[in-house]
């Protein structure tokens, strides 16, 4: 064990050599000389990691075996949706454009790869450039450590580590059944599967690490920085940014799919091909990989492959030698410089939301407003909530108010019915955000509220009514963005009068149902041990409620979309519409709405009823 | 031991703590005073390392706490005011993780984390996941983490917070028998009559000032209050001692250290204090 540690004491000495030195320093020099070599360093941090994984997956096989098995199915189910649809699409270019060892094939899928990759490859650098700041900067746990004597480097890389994988799963999980795919149709030899996951390695690593330079030096360099300048430079890069994908996708609708198009399209993407882009040594490496030969003393392709391996892997490797250089040059100074700054006192919350809700809520009983205000308040002072329902929402906004090209076609049969499809899969989609939202923030407000019982429990009010307001905070709040974003959709995609209204009753059908569930499992399960809210999602409970949402949503939306849509489809083609045979249809709409609408009471009262009778009886 | 060698601290442009010249010797205990805001926290997370002094320089044995951060870790131990532990681990994994980083070899951390087990009564929780441990075994442990690796110099913030009597008992005898055994504590409390009963010296600070340094005895002089309890002495020191730094009422000024001049900063700084 002597050898794995270092000799800090030469340091020590001479940097201290002019404060007199007394001998009394002796043992403490000998104690300095003891700490753990670099290696030795990076094994102990191995195994706290290792401890830590074992301890969280006996967890989750023991106390979590609901949500683990959910995620293990779904994430079975998204791989093999992922490899069908990858498998039919480059069975299709096998079969339309040419086969394997062809010009346009090869043309075709170099094409598809770069693009992929190129995109995975952007996101990966910000993904790991974002996780490592919350890890590096942002954690308790390196505050924790930075008390240890760890050495600056090791605390980058252990971090880096987290962030590496962290950020790249995503690369995994979307990456891999394109490959096995492709390795499948184009009947690839055994060594392009052997290869393909330390292409994956290698290729991660590089994005990554260029996210972790850029974190590092970005908050090393940000005190210097004005504010106005990164403010000036931000809206420039967000400018280029938009003027390059709108240029990029900017096309005539007539043209689509045929020659010209495709053409300019792959000209249009010419970027992604760049001879330097880790993303194109990746796919010239799986391509020449996958690619057959016929006479392998004068063409070896695994020859071939193996070249892009080795500059993947060495720029991984000198970008690794960059990463621990940064960070035992700059994180201590960073880390110290942002902890520096003057924090920012806030600004008192305007009023008017309080004002326009009380307002909107004049009829409910004073003391149920003011529950719900104070919870207003609660979100929107809350930046993890309002962000994250921001940043989803407006994602759908994006989506919603660019799903209008349908409107082209609106003479073509086959996109009518896909105008209904796609509308009734917008809901589903609002719906399951919601499930999403209401999960993580309003399932565990009542078990937040443990630690606040104290005032709330003896406060001059029934419990029924903390419970009805909670409920009516959720579902009012989620009813008004919700209902704007499916009518934003229906009249994009130009739909019926009465989808319209059969979606917006579906949307408060919805709220309602997803409110009531999220509050009455939340009173009925509460877990006042936990003060996180994440934690308090993520147990049984949560994910039951998830699941159930998710489920009501899937009914919910089957039991009205299929009347409505051959409905609409028998009135439109007039395709044997007979009186009869349409007012069969008239009746199954009835029928689907009147179901949906049971089913929403249903899924509202129980949960609540159940919730109201355990919060009755709560004791904290 | 300790040696604050006119230390400032600023965030932006609020001074958390200003010029502090404070020496603790080896085998004291010096127990830091002050309201909320007044810079304690400050001085003790520069004197970690977890921050970096806007000014002057900071002394733990032989070593600057700047350019010595790893050395100087080695020789401290640290009690934080809002402690961590993984969740994850159980206290022995934690308490042997701890002890391998500051040097130990497998069976002296084995010994180390059995010592002090038996020190903290930690037996019966230490094989179950912390996430599970009550806040006192919570801070039962952080100390015996901070003494594994048996430091010079023991560095608390809040000791007693949340403890039940059972528990300031033990903290607070473990205290005395520490420095008793030539090590050196630095503490910072709220609770008055602890640290008149164990401390040798206290600090008293004031809006990121130092006001006074020395024994009990010296600011029972200095107050002119013969006889009263510290928190009398600290309480008439806090009303007499207007925030310009000009001394009124029965307050006499600091025998021990010169009395800040520079003007009153008020508020706290961007992490506490």
């Amino acid at each position: 064990m002597a050898n794995d540690r270092s000799t800090n004491g030469e340091a020590a000495d001479s940097a201290t050599a002019d404060r007199g030195n007394p001998d009394e320093w002796d043992r403490v020099y000998a104690k300095c000389e003891l700490l753990p070599s670099d290696d030795h360093e990076a094994a102990i941090l191995t195994r706290l990691r290792l401890a830590m994984f074992w301890s969280h997956l006996r967890y989750l096989m023991h106390d979590a075996q609901l949500r683990t098995a959910l995620l293990v199915v779904l994430s079975a189910f998204f791989w093999g949706g992922l490899f069908v649809l990858f498998h039919r699409g480059f069975e299709f270019v096998v079969s339309h454009v040419g086969p394997t060892g062809e010009t346009y094939h090869a043309q075709t899928v170099h094409f598809v790869f770069t693009l992929f990759f190129a995109s995975l490859q952007v996101m990966l650098i910000f993904s790991a450039g974002i996780i490592l700041y919350g890890g590096l900067y942002s954690s308790v746990e390196t505050g924790f450590l930075l008390s240890l004597p760890v050495r600056d480097e090791r605390l980058v890389l252990y971090r880096f580590q987290e962030a590496l994988l962290f950020s790249s799963w995503g690369f995994f999980l979307l990456a891999s059944p394109m490959m096995v795919a492709y390795g499948i149709v184009a009947a690839a030899p055994w060594w392009y599967f052997l290869l393909v996951p330390f292409f994956m390695v290698s290729f991660t690593y590089i994005p990554c690490a260029l996210g972790a330079i850029g974190c590092l030096l970005l908050i090393h360099c940000l005190p210097q920085l004005r504010k106005i300048i990164v403010g000036v430079l931000a809206v420039a890069v967000i400018g280029v940014a938009y003027q390059s994908i709108w240029k990029t996708l900017d096309m005539a609708q007539k043209d689509v799919l045929d020659a010209t198009w495709f053409s300019d399209t792959f000209e249009r993407f010419g970027f992604t091909r760049g001879e330097w882009l880790p993303s194109t040594w990746l796919s010239n490496g799986l391509l020449e990989a996958a690619r057959q030969s016929g006479d392998f003393e004068v063409d070896n392709p695994w020859v071939e492959s193996a070249k892009f391996l080795f500059v993947l892997g060495s720029n991984a490797l000198l970008l690794h030698v960059l990463v621990v250089a940064i960070g035992k040059r700059l994180f201590r100074k960073s880390f110290h410089q942002l902890n520096a700054r003057h924090a920012r006192k806030r600004k008192p919350a305007p009023e008017w939301p309080d004002r326009i809700a009380n307002l909107l809520m004049a009829p409910l009983p004073r003391r149920t407003r003011l529950l719900v205000v104070k919870d207003l308040r609660l979100f929107r002072r809350d930046p993890v909530q309002w962000s994250q329902f921001l940043i989803f929402f407006g994602l759908l906004l994006l989506y919603f108010a660019n799903v209008d090209r349908f409107r082209q076609h609106r003479a073509d049969l086959s996109v009518v019915t896909w105008v209904n499809v796609v509308s009734f899969l917008n809901l589903a989609v609002v719906g399951l955000i919601l499930s999403t939202f209401t999960t993580r923030f309003i399932y565990p407000l009542i078990s937040l509220e443990g630690r606040r019982f104290w005032i709330l429990g003896r406060l001059p009010v029934d419990r029924e009514t903390i419970l009805w307001g909670k409920f009516l905070f959720a579902a009012c709040g989620s009813w008004a963005p919700s209902a704007g974003l499916v009518l934003l959709s229906d009249t994009m995609l130009d739909v019926e009068l009465i989808v319209v209204l059969i979606h917006q009753m579906i949307c408060l059908l919805l709220c309602v149902g997803l409110a009531g569930m999220a509050v009455g499992l939340g009173a009925m399960m509460p877990n006042f041990r936990e003060q996180s809210p994440s934690k308090i999602a993520a147990g049984f409970g949560g994910t039951l409620n998830l699941v159930l949402s998710a489920l009501y949503i899937m009914l919910v939306v089957l039991m009205t979309a299929l009347p409505c849509h051959f409905y609409l489809l028998g009135k439109q083609t007039e395709l044997n519409a007979s009186l009869d045979g349409l007012k069969q249809m008239e009746l199954w709409l009835v029928l689907g709405v009147t179901a949906s609408l049971v089913l929403g009471l249903l899924v509202t009262i129980v949960p609540m009823r159940g919730g109201l009778r355990a919060f009755r009886r709560i004791e904290v | 031991m300790i040696r604050f060698e006119n230390v400032t601290r600023t965030y932006g442009t609020r001074v958390a703590v200003d010029s502090l010249v404070l020496d603790v010797p080896r085998g004291s205990l010096l127990a830091m005073l002050g309201h909320n805001g007044a810079g304690k926290t400050t001085s003790i997370k520069m004197l970690v390392g977890l921050l970096r002094p806007s000014s002057g320089k900071l002394l733990v044995g032989p070593f600057d706490v700047v350019e010595q951060a790893r050395e100087a870790s080695r020789i401290i131990g640290y009690v934080p005011d809002q402690p961590f532990l993984y969740d994850k681990l159980s206290g022995r994994e934690f308490l042997t993780f701890v002890a391998e980083m500051y040097g130990a070899t497998p069976t002296e951390a084995r010994e180390a984390v059995t010592r002090e087990a038996e020190r903290f009564q930690l037996g019966d929780f230490l094989d179950r996941l912390t996430e599970s441990y009550s806040h006192g075994m919570r801070q039962r442990t952080v100390f015996a983490a901070a003494m594994v690796h048996q430091p010079e110099v023991l560095v608390v913030d809040e000791p007693m917070v949340g403890l039940d009597p059972q528990s300031i008992k033990l903290v607070k005898d473990l205290l005395r028998r520490y420095v008793d055994a030539g090590n050196t504590v630095l503490m910072s409390t709220h609770t008055l009559s602890i640290a008149e009963e164990i401390a040798d010296s206290v600090a008293v600070m004031k809006s990121g000032e130092l006001l006074f340094s020395g024994p009990v005895d010296a600011l029972r002089e200095n107050v002119a209050m013969t006889g009263h309890s510290l928190e009398a002495l600290y309480l008439a020191m806090m009303d007499g001692e207007p925030s310009n730094g000009e001394p009124s009422g029965e307050w006499e000024g600091n025998a021990a250290e010169p009395l800040g001049g520079g003007p009153g900063v008020g508020g706290e700084g961007a992490h506490g204090e």
